[in-house]
């Protein structure tokens, strides 16, 4: 059996994001956590759509698709519902996924797609150099929102929690170790498993964001019981501080479970040939 | 008047079972082997509200769902005032209608001349009578019109036990029952004052299909995988078809939430080598032109159905209109080549849908399927073996190239070739690797914003077109070479221009047509042959802004072939008939 390191889910292509970005962060907890689950490279997906963190297949060695802005998830549904042999990770930002995308995420997490959503999340966009994202802060001036940003900020955790998403967890991108713990864990769950990154935009919120994630965020306690809803809403409706760990996770059958049941009760009545079909227009 | 052919309408609101009256005269009709076509008209309102079919039945072969109607049967007439545009009457138009109705005789606006063989008979009340409920008017209208004509009096109680039998015998016998109530009546009560007597012989049972199903079953014969849609009128009958009978061979269905989860689950199926559909109307087009555009980029193989329905926006749901070809050929962003295919009828939703993943596998690239609701909707009957003895040359290749070993040492997922096409590896084939990427990318799938990378590879994805103008020089001819009128049409139009062009011709008018199959990229060779001979030539589309035209326009110099050509355009939601594209021949043929 050939045995899989880090350098063989690299690509040749060197990263273009800038330097300190949380970005750097994910892509080696990635890497670090197919190498820990031994997954062969010819048998990954990794799905994008449009941002920094949309950049990402192209640095992995496995088979990527870097598609449409917002479309990740259906992307993503589409390629693991085809053939489930494969393991595929979606991956993309705040933009992405809670903006133009966010009318996806509460279909792919309640059908319980067996996908990783990670989210690389730092509020802002990067990639058309620093408009206003449904994370950034309030009142917080951007190119687009030059007197300070409206509207409430986006609450990923409380929405996935709701939308029945199967797994939830937050990271921090500094800490490659636990990231690359939850990520493996999010890959080996059964169903849809959502990871939110804090993963800062130096060039577009400051090297300060680094010190702001810290100073906020704690690790959630060993003897936390994930698969209490109560629990984590009560996590998750705390906005001042970020939990990091898994928030919530509780099994329930996966879409493509749901859907072999279907296929055996499709064959009961018998599986004509082809041909056989036609027998359906009979009169 | 004995005659073997008939053109019936059938109209009332939407509660008094007419389509189901229709479906069962079509196959009673078809089971007596007869060739049957069956338009089904209806309002936006999910109960209640008006419907109507127009039906025909012919002992020969027949192309079009007919004209005028020979006989007129109508439940309720202030719903029948609806359909007045659609429901053409021949001058000697037999009438049946239920006397209970009581809409007042000066308000119908038909020439009280042709009343003369007018039959009011009380429907309601003889389903009353002999089922105990009125709700069997339909099933007594039917016994009513199969004595009064002679239409497939056996074969109709078949279909009615067939069709109840799942809700047990009581329902079969009261339904058979108020049949024979209907039959007794006429027999017994009745003077027939009207000549019209269809005759003819039985032959084969025949299959009856839509075009929605034919092109899910086409679909499902041409080894589709995976499915994704979101329900649209017109096209929701092609997932429905598909969701019931693909999981019987192990494929993929999902409902998406919108059409743009459909195009790019579809794609993302495609990236992980399986053969993958999605169908929606217009308005889901609108929705899934990024992705098409995706999936040109990337080289993905998928089918997309879009059965056109009316006008813009919400428009006219469920009526019939050709104005989707423009954005079929152009829409999405940027040079994004994809294959656009039109079925002319109901058999060749079949025909198209086998051709459109085989062109899609072979050629990788998104291939538009632009049936209409029509075609989509018409129930038509087809004679079984033509749909066992397909012989399609094709059908080897019938999915995508995957790179040799030797090809995967230096793999080039996007390797410029002669004809565009690059061998495709997919998750699951080991050392193919690659990112497949909606980016601008070089041979091997890396990112570049090069200038002259892009030109390369727009360069081949355009490849393609010429090797497709190659393999396909199929095109539908009627009528002879030498004609100096012609007749150019596309898609569901077929039907009346086929017969209207043989019409002509029997008249001593010559006049040929053409009606291609794939219509982008086009074909020139075809129309150059076509064009050899003629003088004038009419453009006949469902389309008020000309879109046909104009698309043939922009390839065809016809001043360089001595050809004027007529656009003939319409808008409404209603089909041609027969007539109106006779009577365009007509014209244009004596214009000077």
């Amino acid at each position: 059996m050939k045995k899989y390191t880090v350098k063989d889910y690299k690509s040749k292509t060197k990263p273009i994001w800038c330097p300190g970005c949380g970005n750097y962060g994910i892509l080696n907890a990635i890497y670090r956590a197919l190498e820990q689950l031994q997954i062969p490279t010819h048998k990954i997906g990794i799905i994008s759509g449009i941002g920094c963190a949309g950049r990402l297949p192209g640095y992995m060695g496995t088979y990527g698709f870097n598609g449409l802005h917002g479309r990740v998830l259906p992307v993503a549904t589409g390629a693991k519902m085809a053939n489930l042999d494969n393991t595929i990770i979606a991956v993309g930002g705040d933009g992405d996924g809670y903006s133009i995308g966010a009318g996806h995420i509460g279909h792919a997490a309640r059908k319980n797609i067996d996908i990783t959503y990670i989210v690389s999340d730092n509020g802002i966009y990067g990639l058309t150099k620093g408009q206003a994202s449904p994370t950034t802060p309030l009142g917080i001036p951007t190119k687009t929102t030059y007197y300070g940003n409206l509207g409430a900020t986006f609450n990923p955790i409380r929405t996935l929690i709701a939308y029945k998403a199967s797994f939830v967890a937050r990271i921090f991108s500094a800490d490659i170790k636990h990231s690359t713990d939850i990520i493996a864990k999010a890959i080996t769950h059964r169903g849809f498993s959502f990871v939110e990154v804090l993963s800062p935009c130096v060039t577009f919120r400051g090297k300060d964001q680094y010190d702001y994630f810290r100073e906020k965020s704690f690790y959630i306690p060993e003897s936390y019981d994930p698969s209490n809803e109560v629990n984590a809403f009560d996590y998750a409706n705390d906005e001042d501080v970020f939990e990091l760990g898994i928030i919530y996770k509780k099994s329930r059958p996966t879409y493509d479970e749901a859907l072999e049941e279907v296929r055996i009760k499709a064959k009961k009545d018998g599986v004509p040939s082809k041909l056989g079909l036609l027998n359906n227009f009979e009169v | 008047m004995s005659r073997n052919n008939i053109v019936i309408g059938i109209a009332g609101s939407g509660g008094d079972g007419i389509i189901t009256a229709g479906e069962l005269l079509v196959k009673a009709a078809s089971s007596d082997g007869l060739f049957v076509f069956m338009l089904k008209s209806y309002g936006p309102q999910i109960r209640g509200g008006e419907s109507s079919i127009k039906l025909r039945m012919s002992e020969l072969p027949i192309t079009s769902q007919g004209d005028k109607l020979d006989v007129l049967v109508v439940l309720n007439w202030k719903d029948f005032l609806r359909f007045k545009s659609e429901l053409l009457l021949e001058d000697d138009v037999v009438i049946v209608s239920d006397s209970d109705d009581k809409f007042p005789e000066e308000d119908i606006p038909i020439d009280k001349n042709k009343m003369k063989k007018w039959y009011k008979i009380p429907i309601a009340e003889i389903a009353k009578e002999s089922s105990g409920t009125k709700q069997s008017k339909n099933i007594v209208m039917l016994g009513i019109v199969s004595e009064l004509f002679n239409l497939p009096k056996e074969a109709l109680k078949r279909s009615i036990k067939k069709k109840f039998s799942k809700k047990g015998q009581k329902v079969v016998d009261s339904n058979i029952i108020a049949l024979n109530a209907g039959q007794d009546h006429v027999k017994n009560s009745l003077t027939k004052i009207d000549p019209l007597e269809f005759e003819y012989k039985e032959h084969e049972p025949r299959l009856v299909m839509e075009g929605n199903e034919a092109i899910a079953y086409g679909a499902i014969y041409a080894g589709l995988d995976f499915f994704a849609g979101y329900p649209i009128t017109p096209s929701s009958e092609i997932m429905q078809w598909i969701g019931r009978f693909l999981p019987k061979y192990g494929g993929t269905i999902m409902q998406m939430e919108d059409e743009l989860a459909s195009i790019n689950a579809i794609i993302g199926a495609s990236f992980v080598g399986k053969k993958s559909m999605t169908a929606t109307s217009g308005p889901g087009i609108s929705l899934m032109n990024e992705g098409i555009g995706l999936a040109s980029m990337t080289e993905l193989p998928v089918v997309i159905v879009n059965v056109q329905r009316g006008g813009p926006s919400t428009g006219l749901p469920t009526k019939t209109e050709q104005a989707d070809l423009m954005q079929a050929i152009w829409g999405s962003h940027g040079d994004s080549p994809r294959v656009v295919i039109a079925p002319v009828d109901v058999e060749d939703c079949f025909d198209s849908t086998v051709l459109a993943f085989y062109i899609a596998e072979k050629y990788q690239m998104p291939v538009i399927l632009l049936s209409d609701g029509f075609i989509g909707h018409r129930k038509e009957s087809i004679n079984p073996a033509h749909l066992k003895d397909k012989k399609y040359g094709f059908k080897k290749i019938n999915s995508r190239k995957t790179p040799t070993k030797e090809e995967l040492k230096d793999y080039k997922r996007f390797k410029i070739t002669k004809d565009g096409i690059s061998p495709i590896s997919y998750p699951g084939i080991e050392g193919g690797e690659h990112q497949t990427a909606g980016i601008e990318h070089d041979e091997y799938g890396y990112p570049s914003s090069d200038v002259d990378v892009h030109k390369k590879m727009t360069i081949k994805r355009y490849a393609k077109y010429k090797a497709i103008k190659k393999e396909f020089s199929f095109e539908r001819f009627y009528g002879p070479d030498d004609a100096e009128i012609g007749v150019m049409a596309w898609g569901s139009t077929k039907g009346a221009v086929k017969e209207a062009v043989k019409k002509a011709n029997e008249k001593g008018i010559k006049v040929q047509a053409i009606i291609p199959q794939i219509i982008y990229p086009f074909l020139m060779k075809p129309f150059k042959k076509f064009l050899e001979n003629k003088k004038k030539v009419i453009i006949v589309e469902m389309s008020y802004s000309g879109q046909f035209t104009r698309y043939l326009r922009g390839f065809i110099n016809f001043r360089k072939y001595g050809v004027t050509t007529f656009p003939y355009l319409i808008t409404g939601g209603a089909p041609f008939t027969v007539e109106e594209i006779l009577n365009k021949i007509t014209e244009v043929t004596e214009e000077k």
